[in-house]
């Protein structure tokens, strides 16, 4: 089995390098069968990949433990679904689900692409190139397929990643990482085939989306996982390994938004060229930092001999994509000029200088520690604060932005017009401020702003589709209902985007809610004695243990009430799982439907023979519109994404005699 | 010819950007040092973030007023010897116990780290750490 898998690793090897050598030099020499024969290459590279990735699932799904790699991440007692996970557990694994992700991507790309030669004559090439790197680790470096005698049970996975979300989490993110490469290669085949009209970006608008939707949700889900599992009350620590899933996702939003300038005015092509190759030089960064170990974080990483690789790795995709735009300026300058710093394609580049801003005090913050060592010879990290001020320095205009960008005229906006429709999302947004003041939420400024920017981007929403609605129901006539669908379904990728603009602020709205107006109490309880939190009365009345499969868990009974009547009854409590020696925290939540908030309640320390309980409880206000946020995001992502007959037959008259099957 | 406001948009933006940085630094201060056991001595005062490996039992109760006493060594690099006792109230992780590798906030007060309440953290086992020892051959 294991000798399957290499030889269909050294296959998929064979015909990668293959399709870069082969495809470089047809497209260089202009020789279309031999570029033909490197697409098929990097079709079969799939074939064989994907026999590899299969016979790694065998081996964890029949606990061949003759993998040194099964026996290190799985064990017997390890149920199907994580030894199936057991995949991206691990890093020889999801080094090769990296490579089966990029893989499948090329090969679909290639074949949905094939009709625009020219371009994908380059993208072949740059495709292949990134996947040799991964090839070569798997086939050199860091094998999945290494053997040894069988022990009689393998080490089993770490308890903490025996979450169903460990099922879906790595994944995504990774369906998101791998997937900014499609971009990146047809930009550069752009580049290098001299073709740098808006035709790549027509090509891979939708692989962008669905790498940023892949990465936001991922993002998403995990920040539940540690939410509900980790047992400290939040969701998003800035911890380098989720900044590194951050950065590349706030570079996409910037080039799906500034791409939208270039296909519109033919504006911006040496800026978009270079968010592109920031998107995938941080997806590569992001796995850097993860497999180096060489950054401090609350994830334990191993210092392997990968991270260099990496390293070198990032340095060659910065030299190539940077040397490559350098050399084809002439061709990227454009004779458009932005007319007037009021109009629609402003905002956007306004959108576009605060999102890179965001990333880049991030990417700063998370280097800070090595630059800190490289010039002062001493470690020094930024923490919580440094990120928070950033985030309301830049994300707080960004969202303001969000409201003002779709009300603003292409080209030039008059004083006049821009007075006429700020108008009402205007009214809102002081009606809103002016409340929460007199209700007494003044307490925080940036949530107070937050709230108040809210309002006004919500109304403009409203706005666009009320007067969407209306124009459509003049039209066409019919009821408002079905003006509505089909205003949506006749502009897919503008109200698509609208829709993920509500998501957006339903994000800020939770996050605002839950961080800036959260209330935290901790207490020593004995049975029978109470605290008071934010309204609620949290009555501890006993502790409860019971020996469960794989550990002893000990609850506390807490009873809640609110102005004297029973809400709901709390079980926060302790897992101790004996054989792996560690002590889990089990949070009890109840989400209370009057603010759309969390009632979270964390049994720090119990102690059994006394049965005193220390209970720390927080209150988080609007938190649930956090995770709702990622359906409506979804929604409005696949909204955007969806095949649209009508485009699909301007565009192909747009690049005619060349059709474009995006 | 006249130029594009898109230059002297992205000039003033670089230059809010960089002030809104230079304002941070100069308010709330440049980083926290990490630092080991080992390098204690060398940085005797200030806010410090100790990372470092706990050794022997640790006594006393984190939610009392005289809080739990753990000590720590180096985690990483060749220095076996040095040892420094920490001080800390508020809430223990979950992974929290000898032999594990924690992070904590605070400073060195008469030779004991006083640690800030509440930032103690323990490193979360994760992907591509190494592998645990194997149960049997």
């Amino acid at each position: 089995m294991a000798a399957l898998g290499r030889a269909a690793l050294l296959l998929s090897f064979g015909l990668i390098v293959y399709a870069l050598v082969a495809g470089s030099l047809a497209a260089w020499k202009r020789r279309r069968r031999l570029a033909l024969s490197a697409q098929n290459a990097l079709l079969a590279a799939f074939g064989t990949t994907a026999v590899a990735a299969l016979v790694l699932w065998i081996a964890l799904e029949r606990h061949d433990f003759s993998f040194v790699y099964v026996a290190d991440h799985t064990s017997r007692t390890l149920p199907l679904g994580y030894r199936l996970a057991g995949l991206w557990s691990g890093q020889e694994g999801s080094l090769l689900l990296w490579l089966l992700i990029l893989t499948g991507y090329a090969a679909l790309a290639v074949w949905l692409n094939r009709r625009t030669r020219d371009l994908v004559v380059w993208a072949v090439p740059v495709l292949a190139g990134v996947a040799t790197f991964f090839v070569f680790m798997l086939c050199f470096i860091s094998s999945p397929f290494k053997t040894a005698p069988a022990p009689a049970d393998g080490a089993g996975m770490v308890p903490s990643l025996q979450n169903p979300y460990m099922l879906a989490h790595p994944p995504l993110l990774y369906l998101g990482y791998v997937g900014l490469t499609i971009p990146f290669a047809f930009a550069m085949g752009a580049l290098l085939s001299k073709r740098t009209d808006e035709r790549w970006i027509v090509v891979t608008r939708r692989w962008t989306l669905a790498a940023w939707t892949f990465l936001g949700v991922g993002q998403l889900l995990g920040s539940h996982w540690a939410y509900v599992e980790i047992g400290w009350g939040g969701y998003y620590a800035w911890d380098p390994v989720e900044n590194a899933a951050l950065m590349p996702w706030l570079a996409a939003t910037a080039f799906l938004h500034s791409v939208m300038i270039q296909e519109k005015r033919g504006m911006l092509k040496i800026w978009n060229m270079v968010l592109v190759a920031l998107a995938f030089c941080l997806s590569i960064f992001g796995t850097f930092l993860t497999r180096s170990g060489v950054i401090n974080s609350i994830h334990s990483f191993s210092q392997s001999p990968l991270g260099s690789w990496f390293l070198g790795f990032i340095v060659i995709c910065i030299v190539f994509s940077v040397g490559l735009i350098y050399l084809r300026l002439p061709l990227l300058r454009t004779k458009t000029k932005l007319e007037s710093l009021v109009s629609r394609e402003a905002t956007f580049l306004y959108n576009n200088l605060l999102l890179v801003a965001l990333c880049l005090t991030i990417l700063w913050g998370v280097m800070y520690p090595l630059l800190t060592e490289a010039v002062r010879g001493e470690t020094r990290s930024v923490s919580k604060p440094y990120y928070n001020f950033f985030l309301h320095s830049f994300g707080l205009p960004l969202l303001l932005l969000m409201g003002i960008g779709p009300l603003v005229a292409w080209r030039r906006a008059s004083l006049r017009a821009l007075g006429k429709t700020f108008l009402i999302p205007a009214i809102v947004s002081i009606v809103t401020g002016s409340t929460l003041i007199a209700l007494g939420y003044g307490s925080s400024i940036p949530g107070l702003l937050a709230y108040t920017f809210g309002a006004f981007v919500a109304a403009s929403i409203a706005l666009e589709f009320v007067r969407g609605t209306r124009a459509r129901h003049a039209l066409s006539g019919g009821s408002w209902p079905r003006a509505l669908v089909e205003l949506v379904g006749r502009n897919r990728r503008r109200y698509g985007g609208y829709i993920v603009h509500a998501a957006i602020l339903m994000l800020a709205i939770g996050i605002a809610g839950s961080s800036a107006y959260q209330t935290v109490r901790e207490r020593g309880l004995h049975p029978g004695q109470s605290m008071e939190v934010a309204g609620y009365t949290l009555t501890y009345q006993t502790l409860q243990t019971r020996q469960e499969a794989n550990a002893v868990a000990t609850r506390a009974v807490v009873d809640v009430t609110r102005g004297g009547s029973h809400v709901t009854t709390l079980h926060p409590g302790k897992n101790e799982y004996p054989v792996e020696q560690q002590v889990s925290n089990e949070v009890s939540i109840y989400h209370d439907p009057r603010n759309l908030g969390d009632l979270f309640t964390i049994a720090d320390q119990i102690d059994p023979k006394s049965h005193t309980l220390f209970l720390k409880v927080l209150v988080k206000p609007l938190v649930n519109l956090v995770w709702g946020a990622g359906f409506l995001f979804v929604f409005g992502a696949l909204v955007a994404m969806w095949p649209d007959a009508v485009e699909q037959r301007k565009l192909a008259e747009r690049y005619a005699p060349g059709a474009v099957a995006a | 010819m006249r130029q594009s406001p898109a230059r002297l948009v992205i000039a003033l933006s670089v230059a809010a950007a960089l002030a809104v940085f230079i304002l941070y630094t100069s308010v709330a201060g440049a980083g926290t040092p990490q630092l080991q056991p080992s390098d204690l001595a060398a940085h005797p005062q200030g806010d410090i973030m100790l990372v470092g490996t706990v050794v022997g039992a640790p006594a006393g109760d984190a939610h009392a007023a005289g809080g739990l006493h753990f000590t720590l060594k180096d985690a990483k690099g060749r220095n076996t010897v040095a040892r420094v006792p920490v001080s800390y109230t508020g809430t223990v992780p979950d992974l929290f116990r000898t032999g594990r590798e924690v992070v904590v906030e605070g400073s060195l007060r008469n030779g004991t780290f006083v640690a800030k309440p509440g930032t103690l953290s323990t490193k979360c086992p994760s992907k591509y750490a190494p592998a645990p020892a194997k149960k049997s051959t």
